[in-house]
C-alpha cells in the first residue's frame, strides 16, 4: 500500500522529517520501503485499521498528535426510502446507502484527488469511481457506487449459492461457483459483495445520480473469493483484514464533501441498516499484569497515556477504538505499550533454563550420517512432490502444478535424479544419500524416517581406485560387512529406462531407520565435528573440461619434486587435479605419474586454447626438471 | 642415487562425504539450544487443521489458511504443517510446566519462486513456566543471535503479529552492508495458546522463537540463491567439509 509523506504530514499536528516517520513506523511495527517521498507499506494482517492514510496516522499520533479531523458534508442529509433487503446479516451486519444527484459530470479534479491518482498510478474512470477510491485511501473503508439509474428493482444482499457468469466492472467474465455474497436485483447478480461490482451497473463519466453502498462485511464472508476468482481488488483486501464496523456514516459524509469539493449536489440522501448497535469492547485495567507481560515496571499513568495517545478510551476501563478488532486482552494492550515504548528500549532479563541434555532420539540418525561421510558419502535433500501416484500416495489437493500433485512414497526417485544431474555435470564418482520421512497411507497416514543410499561411477579419484568401480561388494562391505548384519540389501537400478547414455551400474539401498537395530551402530563413533561456517564460492554453470598428462620420471629423486609442484598448482580455471595413475617400473627404475587436470570457468565456457595454456603453465615447470619428461610431446 | 624401494608415494586423499548444509545448520542452531536447555521433540509433517491452525489460534479467516498458501491433502482432512509449531503443541499437551522444547524439520507453504521454495526448514522454541516475560524473551534472543552472529553484531526488535504469540516481534540483524536483515520471529505465547493446551495462562506464560534455517545458512555461508540448497549439485555440497 502506497501512502504519500506529504499527505501523512497534512494530517500530523507536528511536522516530522521523512526519516523520522520511517523510524517511528518501524518502532511501531509498520514495515515498509521508502521510494523518494512514497511509503510502500507491507502491513501484517492483523492491522486492517492501517490500511489507510488515518489509519497509520492515529499510531503515528502517540508520537506526532493526533490526526486532524477531514472535512465533512455538514450539512443535514435526511433519510430515504431505499427498496433493499438483507437477507444475509451475518454477513453484513451493518451497512449505510448515499444517494447523491449532482448537477453536472466532471473530468477535471482537485489537485488532490488528481495527486491520488498519480500516486497509485491508475488512470481516472469517472468521478464518483475515483472519489471512492480516494476515500478508501483516506479512511480505509471501501465504498461502491452504483448508477443509480440502473438500481431500477428491490436491491438484496445474500450469500447464495451461485453457478454463472459475471461481467465484472473491469469487463472481466467470471464464473461464480458455490456460496457467494452478492448484491442482486431480482435475478440479476450485479456485484461481488466485497470484492468488485458489475459492469451492468457500474458507474461512467456521465453517471449524476449515484448510490453509494458503504458496508462492514464479515472478513470470513469476503476472504479468499478474490483469490478464487483471480480478482485483484483493494476492498477484498481490506474486507479481509477488517474495515471500523461503526464508519460508514462517517465516511459518506467525507465522500458528499469531496463530492461537494468537484461539482453541486442537487440532492443528497442516506439510509443506514443495521442489525444491532455496536457496542465497544471494554477491558478492566490491570498494569500489574501489563508489567508482568512486559517484564517491565510502568506506572499506571504512563501506560494509560500511552493508550490515549493510540486513540484508546480510558476511563475505568479501557475502552477499545470500533477499527481495532485486534485488541482483545492484557497481552494486547501490552503489546500496544511496547509499541510506543519500543521493543528496543525494553531491557532484556536473564533467564536461566534447566539444563536437559537429551538427544537419544538422534543418536542413530548421528551414526549414519558418520559412518557414510566418513567413506564419501554426500547428502542431499529432496523436495517429496512427485507426479507418480501409487495406491498409498498422500494426495496434493491444491498442487503447485500436476507434477507435484502426490508424495513421494520411497526415496529412490529422488535420488536417482540427483545421481543422473550430477553426470550431466561430468561426475564420475558419485556416492549420494538422503535420510528423510516418508508418507503413505492405508486406513490411516503412515510415517516412516528411512535412509536411502546410491552409487556409481569409479570407486575414487586417486591412483589405487581410479580403474575401480563402485558396485555391490562396496557398498555392501560398508553396510553388512562392517556392521556385522544383512540388513541392508543392495539392489541394482537399471539404466534402461533413464534417461542417460552412462554404462557405469547403479547400486541403492533404501531401508526405515526402524529397522536398523541399536547395536549394529555401536562401532560407529559418532563424529562431533565443529561446524565450520565456510564461506561458499559459486557454483559454475559452464562445461568443465580435462586434460590427463602422464609423466616419466627416470631420475627418482625428482619424484617429490614433481608431486609438490601438482600440489602447489592453482588458478582461476584450475576446478581440480588428482593423481589417477603412479607406476614403478622396477626394472627400469622409473616411475611413471599420471595426473588429470579438470578446468572449468566461473564465466564462460573454456577454449581449448585457454586450456592448452593453463596446462602448459603446470607442465612445463615440471618437463624441464632433469630426469622428467612426457612421452610423446 | 635414489632406487625405487624408497621413494615416498604420493598421497591418497580419502575425500571425505558431507552433511547437507541445511542439516549442518539446523544441528548448530538445536545444539546450542540444547545447551540453553531446551529438550528436542519431533511430530509429523502431515498434520491436522487443528494442531497446525486452530491449537495455535489461527483463525479460519487468516490469510494462511487459505488455499494459495497452504498445502492440503486427502480431501483437506490434513495439511503440510505450515511450521512446526504443531509439535511444541503436541509436546505441551502431555506434560506440565516448567518445560522448554526446540522442534526442527521441514515445513511447507505453496510457493516456489527465486527467493521461496514450497518446503524449507525452521527450528522452533518454547519456554513456559511462571512469570516468564517479554524481557527474558529478549534475553534469550540475544543469546541466540550473538551465538550465531557474534558478540558484536546489532540486533533490532520489531512488534510483528503472529496469531500464536502476543506481544510478537520479528528480529532483525545489521549486515556489514549497513542493511537491516531479518532473522527470526519470537513473542510471548498468547494465552489462549496455554489455554488450548490445558496449561493455566493466569499461572504458567511462555516464550516462543522460530528461525528459518535456510535463511540463516544463507547468512552464514554467503549462498545468495535459496534454490541451490536443493539443486544435489556436488560441486556445491562437497564444499561444506
Amino acid at each position: 500500500m502506497k501512502i504519500a509523506y506529504k499527505d501523512l504530514l497534512n494530517l500530523l499536528s507536528k511536522k516530522p522529517t521523512k526519516d523520522s516517520l520511517s523510524k517511528k513506523l518501524f518502532q511501531l511495527g509498520h514495515e515498509h520501503e521508502v521510494y523518494g517521498d512514497v511509503f510502500d507499506m507491507e502491513l501484517t494482517p492483523n492491522r486492517g485499521d492501517c490500511l489507510s492514510l488515518v489509519g497509520l496516522a492515529r499510531d503515528l499520533g502517540v508520537f506526532f498528535g493526533a490526526p486532524k479531523p477531514f472535512d465533512l458534508y455538514t450539512d443535514n442529509i435526511e433519510t430515504f426510502d431505499l427498496d433493499f433487503e438483507n437477507l444475509s446479516p451475518f454477513d453484513c451486519p451493518k451497512i449505510s446507502f448515499l444517494e447523491i444527484e449532482v448537477n453536472e459530470s466532471k473530468f477535471d479534479y482537485q489537485p488532490y484527488l488528481e495527486n491520488y491518482i498519480n500516486l497509485i498510478g491508475n488512470k481516472k474512470t469517472n468521478l464518483f469511481t475515483d472519489i471512492s477510491n480516494f476515500v478508501s485511501y483516506e479512511l480505509g473503508q471501501p465504498t461502491h457506487c452504483f448508477d443509480r439509474q440502473s438500481i431500477n428493482k428491490k436491491l438484496i444482499f445474500e450469500n447464495k449459492k451461485c453457478n454463472g457468469p459475471f461481467q465484472t466492472l473491469l469487463g472481466t467474465e467470471i464464473n461464480l461457483k458455490d456460496l457467494n455474497c452478492v448484491f442482486s436485483l431480482g435475478n440479476e447478480i450485479i456485484s461481488l459483495a466485497g470484492v468488485m461490482g458489475g459492469s451492468s451497473t457500474a458507474c461512467s463519466i456521465k453517471t449524476k445520480k449515484v448510490l453509494v453502498e458503504c458496508a462492514y462485511f464479515n472478513p470470513e464472508s469476503i476472504i479468499g473469493k478474490s483469490i478464487k476468482y483471480n480478482l485483484v481488488s483493494d476492498a477484498a483486501h481490506k474486507f479481509e483484514r477488517g474495515v471500523d464496523i461503526d464508519s460508514q456514516e462517517y465516511v459518506l459524509r467525507r465522500f458528499a464533501r469531496v463530492v461537494q469539493d468537484h461539482v453541486k449536489i442537487k440532492s443528497i440522501k442516506i439510509k443506514t441498516f443495521s442489525s444491532n448497535s455496536y457496542q465497544n469492547l471494554s477491558i478492566p485495567i490491570d498494569v500489574n499484569k501489563i508489567n508482568n507481560i512486559l517484564g517491565t515496571s510502568f506506572r499506571e499513568d504512563e501506560c494509560l497515556d500511552y493508550l490515549r495517545g493510540l486513540g484508546f478510551g480510558v476511563s475505568n476501563k479501557i475502552k477499545v477504538p470500533s477499527y481495532r478488532h485486534d485488541i482483545k486482552t492484557n497481552n494486547d494492550l501490552a503489546e500496544e505499550i511496547a509499541r510506543v515504548v519500543g521493543y528496543n528500549n525494553i531491557a532484556s532479563s536473564p533467564i536461566n533454563l534447566q539444563q536437559i541434555i537429551d538427544c537419544k532420539s538422534n543418536i542413530k540418525v548421528k551414526k549414519i550420517e558418520s559412518l557414510l561421510t566418513k567413506h564419501g558419502f554426500s547428502e542431499v535433500i529432496n523436495f517429496p512432490f512427485t507426479s507418480k501416484k501409487e495406491t498409498e500416495s498422500i494426495n496434493i489437493d491444491n498442487p503447485l502444478d500436476t507434477n507435484r500433485k502426490n508424495l513421494r512414497i520411497s526415496l529412490k526417485d529422488s535420488l536417482v535424479e540427483n545421481l543422473l544431474y550430477n553426470e550431466r555435470r561430468q561426475k564420475d564418482s558419485i556416492k549420494l544419500f538422503e535420510l528423510s520421512s516418508i508418507y503413505s497411507k492405508d486406513t490411516k497416514i503412515n510415517q516412516q524416517f528411512r535412509l536411502g543410499i546410491i552409487i556409481s561411477g569409479r570407486l575414487a579419484n586417486n591412483y589405487n581406485d581410479f580403474s575401480k568401480k563402485l558396485n555391490y561388494k562396496y557398498l555392501n562391505k560398508i553396510l553388512n560387512n562392517n556392521l556385522n548384519t544383512n540388513i541392508f540389501e543392495i539392489n541394482e537400478i537399471s539404466r534402461d529406462t533413464l534417461s542417460t547414455k552412462k554404462k557405469d551400474k547403479i547400486f541403492y539401498v533404501e531401508v526405515s531407520l526402524e529397522d536398523i537395530p541399536d547395536n549394529i551402530l555401536s562401532s560407529i563413533e559418532d563424529e562431533k565435528k565443529a561446524i565450520d561456517f565456510v564461506s561458499f564460492k559459486p557454483v559454475s554453470e559452464y562445461p568443465s573440461s580435462k586434460r590427463d598428462f602422464s609423466f616419466l620420471i627416470e631420475d627418482l629423486s625428482k619424484v617429490d619434486e614433481v608431486i609438490n609442484i601438482l600440489d602447489s598448482a592453482s588458478g582461476e580455471i584450475i576446478k581440480n587435479l588428482f593423481i589417477f595413475d603412479f607406476y614403478e617400473n622396477n626394472e627400469k627404475n622409473s616411475v611413471k605419474l599420471g595426473c588429470r587436470f579438470i578446468f572449468q570457468s566461473n564465466y564462460k565456457t573454456l577454449s581449448d586454447l585457454e586450456i592448452n595454456d593453463k596446462a602448459l603453465e603446470i607442465i612445463n615447470p615440471i618437463i624441464e626438471i632433469d630426469g622428467v619428461s612426457i612421452p610423446g610431446l | 642415487m635414489s632406487s625405487i624401494d624408497n621413494i615416498t608415494l604420493p598421497p591418497i586423499s580419502n575425500e571425505r562425504g558431507t552433511l547437507h548444509p541445511i542439516n549442518q545448520t539446523k544441528d548448530y542452531i538445536l545444539a546450542l539450544l540444547a545447551e540453553m536447555g531446551f529438550k528436542e521433540v519431533h511430530g509429523p509433517e502431515i498434520e491436522t487443521e487443528e494442531f497446525n491452525f486452530d491449537m495455535l489460534n489461527i483463525k479460519k479467516t487468516h490469510p494462511a489458511r487459505q488455499m494459495h498458501d497452504t498445502f492440503y491433502a486427502e480431501g483437506k482432512k490434513n495439511v503440510l504443517r505450515t511450521h512446526t509449531s504443531p509439535v511444541q503443541i503436541r509436546s505441551m499437551l502431555n506434560r506440565n510446566p516448567p518445560m522448554a522444547f526446540t522442534s526442527a524439520g521441514k515445513v511447507y507453504r505453496k510457493d516456489d519462486d527465486a527467493t521461496h521454495l514450497p518446503m524449507f526448514h525452521q527450528v522452533e522454541g518454547i519456554y513456559v513456566d511462571e512469570n516468564v516475560t517479554f524481557a527474558n524473551l529478549k534475553d534469550i534472543i540475544h543469546q541466540i543471535l550473538y551465538q550465531l552472529f557474534g558478540d558484536n553484531v546489532e540486533i533490532r526488535f520489531r512488534p510483528s503479529y503472529f496469531p500464536f504469540t502476543e506481544p510478537s516481534a520479528e528480529v532483525d540483524i545489521l549486515s556489514k552492508k549497513g542493511k537491516w536483515l531479518e532473522i527470526l520471529g519470537c513473542g510471548i505465547v498468547n494465552p489462549v495458546v496455554l489455554e488450548n493446551c490445558k496449561i493455566n495462562p493466569n499461572k504458567f506464560s511462555g516464550l516462543a522463537f522460530g528461525l528459518g534455517v535456510e535463511r540463516i545458512a544463507m547468512l552464514k555461508y554467503g549462498v545468495d540463491d535459496i534454490r541451490e540448497f536443493y539443486k544435489s549439485n556436488l560441486d556445491f555440497l562437497s564444499q561444506f567439509k
